[in-house]
């Protein structure tokens, strides 16, 4: 595998949608990826729900958001970026986008506001699975029907969620097209009146269920907000449908963000089932801040021998006393430098072969896998950025099997 | 803060464990359920979410418990919350059990609307633990004087820990509003439940702590006396020793040859782990201070966390007192 995969892809596609856990970088690599392809003369957006705090002041974007903003062309020249190429960057405010998806297909203002201000949508866009998430893609879809951008990075949010948003339409249509949907519906039951009888019998006793449970005050609640909505549906049914194709086109590809550490490679795994759930395929997995061996290759094995051991010890002591003098505590030393070693050994070897499982699994998937080797400073900065763009894309950052099987 | 705060974390009768999907929260719940459980407690751990964890990080190749729960150790019971289950055991408690229910969980209308709506998995799952903290043994003592909830990672479990306000703020009248109420007392009484985050130290899980504990503080209101911080690299060398990748970077080249690697390998190997080291000491201070709360430090444990011996020694940690960062 190498970096020419994943070139090509930013060079070709509209959408790169990176999914993956919290705390991986995934908001690092997505504006790193959509800098590459800026400074591939290309007009780039990364689009992003939850930045860190300073790489959201490194791209420009605070806490108002939902409009992009364009990087500096002064800032952007010095990385390298031609003329043709620019990068934006957006905030997204996922409540603000799932409002502005009831103001589109809502059939009137009344009805608008009828939904707006219902309890229970209140807490619908916060909390029906996936939808938060459906509404980014909502956002991606407006924004790539626009000519502004050959490029969208979408940066999903970071929960078990996150590939939710390919079902979430499905699902929400399904709910109203069920026949306890139609029920409640009904403009009787909204009123009050309940007109079960003239209902087929299961939906009618699910019903009757529902209302010993919960109480008739919340069936008409939830009956008055399904009301509103499904003036809605039909836009809304026409509109998933076309988010739903261009996601699986060809013009987008899904790109697994993994951390490198055992727990993270493994909650990655997850991203890789969920995604063939949903017949979505994954392009390529990127193994963010892996720790490598200073001199390259794999780490030594540490010194089982006991002997062989306190020999060790003895030479870098005498080293470290020959340069430091007598004062200094050389033993002790010793001991700690080649304890820390064995340990970043083994930290090195976990990431390795976390990270090997991680490309078998892109590579079975058809994709590739890129590794990013960790960096020695935090990235705040469009500098930072580049850096890490440099080694997504550069030759010293090819996979290099560290340990040998 | 004084010791006996360390220990009254086995003195609620529930715990909540809460933190993004990485922060070892499930680590974290096995540990406390089973310190709770050695020093002699009945204890409950009720995993929420798709997938069962724990069961595998007490006992490795352990077989799923499922929802009817096992007794993995003396004294250990684990569990798994799945929101039908739950909702199946509920309609039945509510309404009888007979076939009209499971006619109703059989309805395929049924599940869409549920499969659709969102909440009420919360919701059941918290119906659930309150009513597994009112089970009584045949003396009619509580079956678990500790139920530890490992809550689900999505936005650090909020959407579970605020359903029941919601619930009883949506809906007006009812069995359902008087059954929430109920769950929700539970939650906001400081003598029965504690939330407990766990957090790592690094910027964004630690601005993220942050925000959480404000809403749990502003908006929930339910118990939070102190932050888990995990996963946090020891210092690299003792004080005294101050600088050593330096040192070691300044040896010759050649002088450990065919005895260890090079003195800049070293070096560098020295100078990540203290870097990681340092960036951690930072958030952890940074995430005493934005919370305001005391931390109780867990070290990272180079073998994994799978197995009794690790849990044990995170357990140990876990009840130190937790240390006052900020003023």
């Amino acid at each position: 595998m190498s970096a020419s995969d994943l070139d090509a892809l930013i060079a070709s596609r509209r959408i790169v949608v990176v999914v993956g856990c919290g705390g991986v970088g995934k908001t690092t690599l997505s504006a790193a990826l959509a800098l590459h392809a800026a400074r591939s003369g290309r007009r780039a957006l990364v689009l992003t729900i939850d930045p860190a705090r300073r790489l959201a002041d490194a791209l420009g974007i605070g806490a108002i958001g939902n409009q992009p903003v364009s990087l500096p062309r002064d800032g952007l020249r010095a990385l390298g970026v031609p003329d043709a190429g620019s990068l934006d960057a957006l905030m997204l405010d996922m409540k603000r986008t799932f409002d502005d998806l009831v103001e589109r297909f809502a059939d009137s203002d009344e009805a608008r506001d009828r939904i707006l201000s219902n309890a229970i949508y209140q807490h619908v866009s916060d909390a029906l699975a996936g939808s938060a998430e459906y509404a980014a893609m909502e956002k991606v879809y407006e924004l790539s029907e626009r000519s502004e951008y050959q490029l969208i990075v979408l940066d999903t949010p970071p929960s078990q969620h996150a590939v939710d948003f390919l079902e979430a339409p499905t699902r929400l249509l399904e709910f109203l097209d069920s026949r306890l949907v139609q029920i409640l519906l009904h403009p009787a039951f909204a009123a009050g009146r309940l007109g079960f009888r003239v209902f087929h019998r299961g939906a009618h006793r699910v019903l009757q269920v529902l209302e010993r449970v919960s109480g008739l005050a919340f069936l008409e609640d939830v009956s008055d907000f399904l009301l509103a909505f499904e003036g809605m549906s039909h836009g809304f049914r026409e509109r998933a449908r076309r988010v739903r194709s261009f996601l699986s086109g060809p013009e987008a590809a899904f790109l697994i963000a993994a951390g490198p550490a055992r727990d993270a490679a493994e909650l990655a795994m997850r991203f890789f089932d969920r995604l063939a759930q949903s017949r979505v395929p994954v392009a390529g997995v990127i193994a963010n801040r892996v720790r490598v061996w200073p001199s390259g290759g794999a780490p030594p094995d540490p010194i089982e021998d006991a002997a062989q051991r306190e020999r060790a010890e003895s030479t870098l002591a005498r080293a470290l006393a020959d340069a430091e003098g007598s004062e200094f505590p050389a033993l002790e030393a010793a001991r700690a430098a080649i304890a820390a070693s064995d340990q970043y050994a083994l930290l090195v070897r976990e990431d390795a072969r976390a990270t090997q499982r991680l490309f078998d699994r892109a590579r079975d998937a058809g994709g590739f896998g890129r590794t990013v080797p960790e960096l020695p400073l935090d990235v705040h900065d469009l500098e930072g950025l580049a850096r890490v763009a440099d080694a997504l894309f550069g030759e010293s950052t090819g996979e290099t099997p560290l340990v040998a099987d | 803060m004084t010791s006996e705060s360390g220990s009254s974390l086995f003195e609620r009768r529930l715990v909540i464990v809460s933190g993004k999907g990485g922060t070892g929260k499930t680590s974290v719940a096995a540990a406390l359920a089973l310190g709770a459980a050695r020093a002699g407690r009945r204890v409950l751990v009720a995993e929420v979410g798709p997938d069962e964890h724990l069961p595998g990080l007490l006992e490795p190749g352990a077989a799923p418990v499922g929802y009817a729960g096992r007794e993995l150790l003396p004294g250990l019971t684990s569990m798994r919350v799945d929101p039908y289950d739950a909702l199946g055991e509920y309609l039945a408690l509510q309404l009888g059990a007979g076939p009209l229910i499971r006619m109703v969980l059989r309805n395929r209308g049924f599940r869409q609307l549920m499969d659709a709506s969102p909440g009420w998995r919360e919701l059941i799952t918290l119906g659930k633990v309150w009513h597994l903290g009112e089970q009584r043994d045949a003396s009619g003592q509580p079956l678990y004087d500790l139920i530890v909830v490992d809550a689900p990672a999505t936005g650090h479990g909020i959407t579970l820990l605020d359903v029941p306000r919601v619930v009883v703020s949506a809906v007006r009248a009812g069995p359902l509003r008087r059954h929430t109420s109920r769950v929700e007392a539970m939650l906001r009484d400081p003598d029965h439940t504690l939330l407990l985050p766990v957090a790592l130290a690094e910027e964004l899980p630690a601005r993220e702590t942050a925000e959480f504990v404000a809403r749990v503080r502003q908006e929930i209101g339910i118990p939070v006396d102190r932050v888990v911080v995990n996963a946090v690299m020891p210092a690299p060398y003792p004080p005294g020793l101050e600088n050593l990748e330096a040192k070691l970077a300044r040896l010759p080249d050649t002088c450990l040859e065919g005895v260890l690697p090079r003195p800049s390998v070293l070096a560098a190997s020295v100078a990540h782990l203290r870097a990681r080291h340092e960036l951690n000491r930072r958030y952890v201070e940074e995430i005493g201070a934005s919370t305001e709360l005391p931390v109780i430090e867990l070290p990272y444990l180079m073998t994994g966390t799978q197995g009794r011996e690790p849990l044990q020694q995170l357990g140990e940690a876990l009840v130190a007192p937790p240390r006052v960062v900020a003023a």
